[in-house]
């Protein structure tokens, strides 16, 4: 965050991206049955809920997609980790705000990096200063 | 690099013998949510016809975290959409999905 100002930016948006339930959540000490239901409903259990219609779109995928999704692939057949366990961390694990908001391979390419991290094939250290390091070469272009 | 688990959720030899046949009637379990489920919230505690024996395979709450277990049946159950949404407008149409045994009981 180089500006003060962008730094406020980002609060504002952070902020915006709480749940819709729009009641004050300050770590409450108790909590009624149906809302911790709620809290503990997979995000990806998606039917029954209500909706407005869709405009269906056919969409090619895109080149990072399909990187994506052949690392991702390649990843389970050398067995680092399988289908359910790329479901459970992709659909799951990172909650509903990043289920509802990433791009569909953009939820796959941060569950593949979660459980690279989780499983100690890499550091969050080495991760961080890699996306750093192409950052920095994409803006010196 | 530290290596701290098998990757593989493997599957034993044993496999559970499937209790259910074509047409039996069955309800969904009602278990919490924790951490992964497939089992959809609205089919739960629902009762439907089994429409087919389809392959046997280790459950997902169990193969989502790489845990060993016994292979299991699945099935395609029949729902009444009735049944699923009271408001649902028409008496014939039928939703089907897919469960393994350990998510049906005998209706």
């Amino acid at each position: 965050m180089s500006q003060r100002s962008e730094l406020r930016q980002q609060y504002e948006i952070i902020g915006s991206l709480q749940p819709a339930i729009h009641t004050p959540q300050n770590w409450n000490y108790e909590i009624p049955s149906a809302l911790y239901r709620a809290y503990m409903h997979p995000p990806h259990d998606v039917g029954g809920q209500r909706d407005v219609p869709v405009h269906y779109e056919e969409k090619e995928e895109e080149q990072w997609e399909l990187n994506t999704y052949v690392t991702c692939e390649v990843l389970a057949w050398r067995g680092v980790w399988n289908a359910e366990e790329r479901r459970r961390r992709a659909d799951n694990d990172l909650g509903y705000t990043l289920y509802l908001g990433m791009p569909y391979y953009g939820r796959w390419i941060w569950a593949a990096a979660r459980m690279l991290v989780d499983k100690n094939h890499i550091s969050l250290t080495e991760l961080l200063e890699k996306i750093a390091e192409v950052k920095s070469r994409y803006e010196a272009h | 690099m530290k290596r701290t688990k098998a990757p593989h959720a493997r599957k034993s030899a044993g496999n559970a013998p499937a209790r259910f046949k074509v047409g039996d009637r069955v309800r969904v379990k009602d278990l919490p949510n924790m951490f992964y489920s497939r089992t959809q919230m609205y089919a739960r505690g629902v009762s439907g016809t089994i429409a087919a024996c389809t392959y046997q395979d280790l459950i997902p709450e169990d193969e989502a975290f790489n845990q060993e277990g016994r292979l299991e049946q699945y099935y395609i159950v029949r729902f009444r959409q009735k049944d699923l949404w009271e408001e649902y407008p028409s008496e014939k149409d039928t939703l089907q999905t897919e469960f393994p045994d350990r998510w049906l009981e005998p209706a």
